[in-house]
């Protein structure tokens, strides 16, 4: 296995503290950074960053403006790779959109659907592409096939690389009552390229846990030191936390920890 | 395809139930069984919270900033009771709910200690923000050089639009809030006209207006050209024309393009 760099997340209204920090490798952008960010000058100049903001779905081809938009991003962040996640969250009229990640039913369609979309936008950037994984708190029975299985031919079809989100596979396997170690293994974890590591919490509405701007537990950090192991191509692990309730102590003890258990 | 439609229908059905709560509830989406009811339920109302919470916060980020001297915070309003009674009748992302979801924000900021004397104009500001934003959007340009604007003749005042009446300036103090403080920044006590408008794909713009912008906002109804409106508005048509430009720029007036 190639050398893992650790990182987090540019939150902005930790600018300060994250233009000064030790110890954090990379920064993934989710957002372009604001025009009178006093931090993003040096944050730029300091880290490796990671384009990894909202593109488009590829359920649907991305029009030519959300091209240029990715194409302009990744050459401001000089981004090693371009991240954007299976999923399908808004209507195909505009309509309804939920507003947060959802995946798409695990169809033949939708692969179809994935893959001519990947290609395309593939073919347009001068960095790979990397698709991140997305949890569902519920089955779709009109899905066809297992998401692992989905998966994997979509990145044997594509050669696009994964971005491994581990708390979401930890959330699947605890909602459908599994080990996360033995669900992480069904993955198609030789196209790894980057890994996501964060906190989960108990969320009121779900009744359950769920993604937080939280620092991960040991378990989790075990999870992901067991799955770097499965991940032969992995050269990044970032703290996924983005939200302006988190705390430069929780960001960087977060980062610490993480490099710490690999 | 499945059961004769294609996956992609059967997608925003889930995405249409999961935004919906009403559709949610019907007997045609039970009747489907496509999920487990109680999580669809559950699920739904985290990304509703989930939803107004990242709206809370953006569009009401200055009321956030002053949270040092108010004491309160917008987002900590979508954990009231107020809050869930509306769960059961939320669509996510209409002008209904983000009204109903900023009146509930408006109403506990302002219940705070009146210490910033600007704060029901900043309000009124932020509350408009909030729901010019929402609506159904343009996520796709069609790839035929359309940007939303048409190529009509008579132009319309797109629905949301908001013209507000302030008694401070607040553009001159906004800015400042989002910088670091001491004492609250003062904000110039002079009356003012903003106009607040989005555009096709969702972008919210603020403008400061004036007695033509408001004249065409007002008459701009699709039917009448740019020479009624120049007639109607007693402005020049140069300057019709020029207001007309900058106000299709912000998204606050289309172009109609018939049938």
């Amino acid at each position: 296995m190639t050398q893992v760099t650790i990182g987090a997340f540019y939150n902005p209204h930790l600018g300060k503290e994250l233009a000064q920090a030790d110890g954090i490798d990379h920064l993934a952008m989710a957002d372009p950074p604001a025009t009178a960010d006093p931090w993003w000058p040096a944050i730029r100049e300091r880290y490796t960053l990671l384009l990894h903001d909202y593109l488009g779905q590829l359920s649907e081809p991305l029009d030519e403006r959300s091209i240029q938009r990715a194409r302009g991003l990744a050459e401001l962040y000089r981004t090693p790779w371009v991240a954007e996640h299976f999923q399908c969250l808004h209507t195909e009229d505009g309509r309804y959109n939920l507003n947060y990640v959802f995946p798409p039913l695990y169809t033949e369609e939708f692969l179809d659907r994935f893959v001519r979309n990947a290609n395309a936008l593939k073919g347009r950037l001068d960095q790979p592409l990397v698709m991140e994984n997305i949890p569902g708190f519920f089955d779709v029975k009109a899905s066809q096939m297992l998401e692992p299985v989905w998966l994997r031919r979509f990145f044997e079809a594509t050669g696009v690389g994964f971005l491994l989100d581990l708390p979401h596979v930890w959330l699947e396997a605890h909602y459908h009552d599994i080990s996360p170690r033995r669900w992480l293994v069904e993955f198609p974890l030789d196209h790894v390229v980057e890994l996501h590591v964060a906190g989960v919490e108990h969320d009121r509405d779900l009744d359950g846990p769920w993604i937080a701007p939280a620092e991960p537990s040991d378990e989790m950090l075990d999870f992901a030191a067991y799955a770097v192991t499965r991940c032969p191509r992995a050269r990044a692990v970032t703290f996924d936390a983005f939200s302006p309730s988190l705390t430069a102590e929780v960001l960087l003890r977060s980062v610490e920890r993480i490099r710490g258990a690999l | 395809m499945t059961g004769g439609r294609t996956d992609r229908a059967l997608q925003d059905d889930v995405i249409r139930a999961l935004s919906d709560a009403r559709y949610r509830a019907s007997a045609e989406w039970r009747r489907r069984a496509l999920a487990d009811p109680d999580r669809v339920e559950r699920y739904a109302r985290f990304l509703a919270r989930h939803f107004y919470y990242e709206r809370a916060v953006h569009f009401f980020k200055y009321s956030r900033a002053l949270a040092r001297v108010t004491g309160r915070r917008p987002e900590a309003a979508l954990t009231s009771s107020a809050f869930d009674a509306l769960l059961p009748t939320l669509v996510l992302g209409s002008r209904e709910t983000a009204a109903a979801v900023a009146r509930i924000v408006v109403a506990y900021l302002g219940a705070g200690p009146a210490v910033v004397p600007y704060l029901p104009d900043l309000l009124r500001y932020e509350e408009a923000m909030m729901v010019v934003e929402a609506g159904s959007r343009v996520w796709r340009d069609g790839g035929n050089g359309d940007d939303g604007r048409g190529r009509g003749v008579a132009p319309r005042t797109v629905e949301g639009t908001v013209l507000l009446e302030l008694a401070y300036d607040l553009p001159a103090v906004l800015p400042k809030l989002l910088q670091p403080w001491m004492d609250v920044p003062p904000a110039p006590e002079r009356p003012i006209k903003l106009l607040v408008a989005r555009s096709p794909h969702g972008r919210v713009a603020v403008a400061r207006s004036d007695e033509s912008v408001a004249a065409v906002i007002e008459l701009a109804d699709g039917k009448r050209t740019l020479q009624d409106l120049a007639t109607d508005a007693r402005l020049d048509l140069p300057t019709l024309e020029a207001t007309v430009k900058n106000l299709v720029e912000l998204g606050a007036v289309r172009f109609s393009t018939g049938s």
